[in-house]
C-alpha cells in the first residue's frame, strides 16, 4: 500500500515536471504581457512533431533535438508577439481571449489536415529502460524529462534574476507603466517573454516524445493542466506555477491510481473548480486578474 | 435626403419573414434544407450566447453544458417516462437555468480569460459525468431516439420542412427576447457591465445579479436548442450533446457577425455555415479539420481587422456618406 502510494507520487512528480514547463510559459506570458495564451498546448504539440520528424528523418534523439525545437519555437514566439498579439494589446477582453484561442484552433486543425489524427511515437534506447530502487520503478525517459525540465526551470529563474533583460521582464510584470518610464522597451520585452515561453513549450514537446505519443489534440491535456497550475500557483508567479504543476501531477497520478484509469481529467477539472471556489486568487495570494 | 430607417424596418422585416416562410416550400434538396436548418439552429444558439457573451461581455466557451443538459433532460423524460419532448424541452430549459446558478456562482468569481477557462472546465466536467454514469444516461454508447413516424406531438415529423419551422420559431423567440432586452434598462445595464464592470457597480448596477439573471436566460434558451438538435438527429451520446465545437460555434458566429448586436449572430451564422457547406460540397467531408481551420482564419481576420464584426462593418459603410459630407448649419 505504502509502496503503491510512493510509486504514484513518483509518477506524478515526473510528469509534473513537464506540466511545469508548460505552466511556467503560461504564467510568464500572463505576468509580462497580461494575456492568457490559449495556444500554449499547441506549441507543445509542434515541439513534439518537430522532434518526431527530426527523429524519423535524421535519427536525432528527441531529447537532443531540444537544441532545435527550443530556438525554432523561440523565433515563432517572437513572430507571434510581433505580428499578432501586439495588435490586440490594450483592447478589451474579446480580441485578447479569442486571438490566441483562434490560433489554437488553427494549429490543431492544420495539424489534423497535415498529419492526420494518428498517434506518432518515437522509440529510443531508453524508452523501455527503468531504474529499480527498492520496490520502486522509475522509467528512464521520464526521469530524463523531469531532470531537464528542472534544469530549464532553474535556468529561467537565473535568467529572470541576474540578467538585465530578465530583470526588465520582471519589472514589466510588476508594474508595466513604471517599467516603461524607466526606459524599458515594451515590445522587446514582450517578444522575449513569448519567445522564452514558447521555447519552454517546445522543450516540453521534445522531452515528451520518447514516452508520449504525438497527435493534433495532445496539447489540450497539457494546457488544461497548465491553466489549473497557474491559477493554483497565483497568476504570473513562476515558482508558484512550478510547485503547483508538481502538485497537479501528483494529484492526477493519485486519481489514476486510486479512483480509476480514466479519472485523471476529472481530478484535474475538479481541482480547477475547487481552486476557483475556495481560493480564486491562488495559493500564494494576490488578485485573480 | 435622410431615409427614414424606422419606417422602413418593419417593411424589410416583413419581406424577410415572407421569404423565410416560403423558402422550404421551394427547396426540394434535403442537403440544402439541412443547411438552412443548421443555420437557423446555430443562429439561435449564437443569439442565446450573445445575450450574455455579447451584451455583458461574459465570454463563455462552455455553453454546450446547457445544450447537453437540455438534450439529456428531454431524452430521459421521453424514453424513461414517455413525456413529449415539447414538455421535455421546457423542462430541459428549467434544468439548464437552475444549473447555471451554481456554475455561474463559481465562474463569475473570475473575470476575463479565467472566466472563459472556468466555463470550459464546467462543460467538460458535465460531459465526463454523463460519460461515467451509465445507469441514468446510457454512458458513452448513447442511445437512439425511438422513431415514431410522423408524430408532431412527440416532435417527430416526416417532412424535413417541419423541423425548419421549429428552428425558425426558436430563432424568432431568441431574437424577440434579445430585442426586448436591448430596449429595456437590462440591456443598458448589461452593456455597462461589459464595458467596465467596476464602473457599472459604482453607479449602482447590481452586476452580480444582472450577470446571474442573463446567464439563466441564456442557459434556458441554449437548452431548447439541445432538445431540438437531438430530436432532429434521433441520437444522443455525451460526445454529441457536450461537443466542445458547439461552445466554439456559439461564440464564433456572434463575434464574426457582430458581438452584442441583435442581428450579429444571424449574419455570422449565415456566413460561417454557408462557407462550411460550400467547403463540404467542394472538398467532401472527409478532410478532417478543414472546417475549423477556415473558421479560425475568419475569426482571426475579424479580430485583427474589425473586432466589431460584420455588423460593425455594415454600420460604418452606412455612416460613411454622412461623415464625408461637410457639416451644414
Amino acid at each position: 500500500m505504502l509502496e503503491t502510494l510512493a510509486q504514484a507520487v513518483i509518477n506524478g512528480l515526473l510528469i509534473g515536471g513537464i506540466y511545469a514547463l508548460v505552466s511556467i510559459g503560461v504564467t510568464l506570458i500572463f505576468g509580462v504581457v497580461k494575456i492568457v495564451n490559449f495556444a500554449q498546448g499547441e506549441f507543445v504539440m509542434i515541439g513534439m512533431y518537430l522532434s518526431f520528424f527530426l527523429a524519423t528523418q535524421f535519427g536525432i534523439d528527441p531529447v537532443v533535438s531540444l537544441v532545435v525545437t527550443m530556438p525554432v519555437l523561440f523565433v515563432v514566439g517572437v513572430l507571434i508577439q510581433h505580428f499578432l498579439i501586439r495588435r490586440v494589446l490594450g483592447q478589451n477582453d474579446m480580441p485578447q481571449i479569442f486571438l490566441t484561442f483562434a490560433l489554437s484552433l488553427l494549429l490543431v486543425n492544420l495539424s489534423l489536415m497535415l498529419f492526420t489524427a494518428n498517434y506518432r511515437t518515437v522509440h529510443t534506447w531508453y524508452s523501455d529502460e527503468a531504474l529499480h530502487i527498492g520496490g520502486l520503478y522509475i522509467p528512464l525517459a521520464k526521469l530524463f524529462a523531469f531532470a531537464l525540465a528542472m534544469v530549464l526551470s532553474a535556468a529561467l529563474w537565473i535568467f529572470l534574476h541576474t540578467t538585465d533583460l530578465g530583470k526588465a521582464m520582471r519589472a514589466a510584470a510588476q508594474n508595466r507603466d513604471v517599467a516603461m518610464l524607466m526606459g524599458i522597451n515594451p515590445n522587446r520585452v514582450f517578444c522575449v517573454a513569448l519567445g522564452v515561453a514558447l521555447a519552454l513549450a517546445g522543450a516540453a514537446g521534445s522531452l515528451l516524445m520518447p514516452f508520449y505519443p504525438a497527435y493534433p489534440l495532445v496539447g489540450q491535456v497539457f494546457v488544461l493542466m497548465a491553466f489549473v497550475a497557474v491559477v493554483l500557483g497565483t497568476l504570473g508567479n513562476v515558482p508558484g506555477a512550478l510547485v503547483a504543476s508538481l502538485m497537479m501531477g501528483v494529484a492526477e497520478s493519485l486519481g489514476i491510481q486510486f479512483i480509476g484509469a480514466d479519472s485523471g481529467l476529472i481530478v484535474v477539472f475538479l481541482m480547477l473548480l475547487l481552486t476557483l471556489a475556495l481560493r480564486p486568487s491562488g495559493l500564494a495570494g494576490g488578485r485573480a486578474r | 435626403m435622410k431615409r427614414n430607417w424606422r419606417a422602413s424596418t418593419p417593411l424589410a422585416l416583413g419581406a424577410v419573414a415572407i421569404v423565410l416562410l416560403v423558402l422550404p416550400l421551394s427547396v426540394k434538396s434535403a442537403f440544402v434544407l439541412d443547411i438552412f436548418i443548421r443555420i437557423l439552429l446555430f443562429a439561435f444558439i449564437g443569439t442565446a450566447w450573445n445575450l450574455m457573451g455579447g451584451y455583458a461581455k461574459q465570454l463563455s466557451l462552455g455553453h454546450v453544458a446547457y445544450f447537453g443538459l437540455g438534450a439529456y433532460t428531454s431524452t430521459i423524460l421521453q424514453i424513461d417516462f414517455d413525456i413529449s419532448p415539447w414538455i421535455g424541452m421546457l423542462a430541459g430549459g428549467v434544468v439548464a437555468a437552475l444549473a447555471s446558478l451554481p456554475i455561474g456562482w463559481l465562474c463569475f468569481r473570475l473575470r476575463g480569460p479565467y472566466f472563459t477557462i472556468a466555463t470550459i472546465a464546467t462543460a467538460q466536467v458535465l460531459m465526463l459525468i454523463f460519460l461515467k454514469f451509465r445507469d441514468f444516461a446510457w454512458g458513452a454508447e448513447g442511445t437512439t431516439i425511438p422513431n415514431l413516424g410522423n408524430a408532431p406531438l412527440m416532435m417527430q415529423f416526416d417532412a424535413k420542412s417541419a423541423y425548419y419551422y421549429v428552428a425558425l420559431g426558436l430563432l424568432v423567440i431568441g431574437l424577440a427576447i434579445t430585442w426586448l432586452v436591448e430596449r429595456s434598462f437590462i440591456g443598458y445595464y448589461l452593456v455597462a457591465i461589459g464595458e467596465n464592470e467596476d464602473a457599472a457597480e459604482a453607479i449602482g448596477v447590481d452586476a452580480p445579479r444582472m450577470k446571474r439573471d442573463i446567464y439563466m436566460i441564456s442557459a434556458f434558451l441554449t437548452a431548447l436548442a439541445g432538445t431540438f438538435y437531438i430530436q432532429y438527429i434521433y441520437f444522443i451520446d455525451p460526445a454529441t450533446a457536450f461537443n466542445f465545437s458547439i461552445s466554439i460555434e456559439a461564440a464564433l458566429v456572434s463575434i464574426v457577425g457582430g458581438i452584442g448586436t441583435l442581428w450579429g449572430p444571424v449574419i455570422g451564422t449565415v456566413l460561417l455555415e454557408t462557407t462550411s457547406a460550400l467547403l463540404q460540397s467542394w472538398l467532401g467531408s472527409r478532410i478532417g479539420g478543414i472546417q475549423l481551420t477556415v473558421y479560425s482564419l475568419i475569426l482571426m481576420a475579424v479580430i485583427l481587422w474589425r473586432p466589431t464584426g460584420i455588423m460593425g462593418f455594415l454600420r460604418e459603410m452606412r455612416l460613411r456618406p454622412w461623415r464625408a459630407r461637410p457639416a451644414q448649419a
